[in-house]
């Protein structure tokens, strides 16, 4: 376990700030995207009994980069303790047919926020 | 985790219910419950952290509890597994103000 926290009381002023301002999962320092806008990408199938991020009906699909929101401390390993591990997060499209089916309307699509930890090149 | 959280395409959880003029919170117990969980928030444990404590709860309880019912039991679950409290001090305070109320 490496994430320590202060353990120390919050104080109700920063409680007002924490409900006004949110918290922010930003990276401190930059980190190198593996991806770019218009890549294709698979969401990695892995099935690990400590916590993602990564939803199960994703996983093995293909979708495509829409947008790079830029890097943040990666959840998956932060809800764990073990690191912050910064990393980038994109909007990746997924088409409605990709994930259910050719039942599901051929217009429709799902935009997910997944982390480069979760995507692989397909 | 594969836990009961993930419910992306599955059939059969019924309607999600939609209320009227929803309040925050239905009662002062959830209230409570939300500000003790946000004191903790980043300060005692990494906001994922209660996330992942929340989708430890078995899969049954899980399913049959009500949001802010699984706030509290990561709450617990947290407060246990980092020394805190014991769930015999949990246990044990719950009996006294049971007893208080009676």
């Amino acid at each position: 376990m490496t994430i320590k926290t202060s353990n120390r009381c919050m104080t109700a002023a920063a409680a007002k700030a924490l409900l006004q301002e949110g918290l922010s999962c930003q990276a401190d320092s930059d980190c190198t995207p593996q991806f770019q806008v218009g890549d294709l990408v698979r969401a990695k199938v892995m099935h690990p009994k400590t916590y993602t991020r990564l939803p199960r009906y994703v996983r093995g699909k293909v979708g495509t980069v829409m947008h790079d929101h830029g890097g943040y401390v990666f959840p998956d390993t932060v809800g764990e303790r073990l690191s912050t591990k910064p990393q980038h997060v994109y909007s990746v499209r997924f088409s409605a047919q990709a994930l259910w089916g050719e039942a599901a309307p051929a217009s429709d699509a799902l935009y997910l926020d997944l982390f480069d930890d979760h995507l692989e090149v397909p | 985790m594969n836990g009961p959280h993930d419910l992306g395409g599955m059939h059969g959880l019924g309607a999600i219910p939609i209320e009227e003029n929803e309040p925050v919170f239905h009662s002062e117990w959830e209230a409570k419950v939300f500000a003790m969980s946000f004191a903790t928030f980043s300060t005692f444990f990494p906001v994922d952290e209660t996330r992942h404590a929340a989708e430890q709860i078995p899969a049954s309880e899980y399913l049959s509890s009500s949001y802010y019912e699984r706030w509290l039991a990561a709450l617990e679950l947290l407060l246990a597994k980092h020394d805190w409290l014991t769930t015999a001090e949990i246990e044990a305070r719950m009996a006294q103000l049971r007893q208080t109320e009676e």
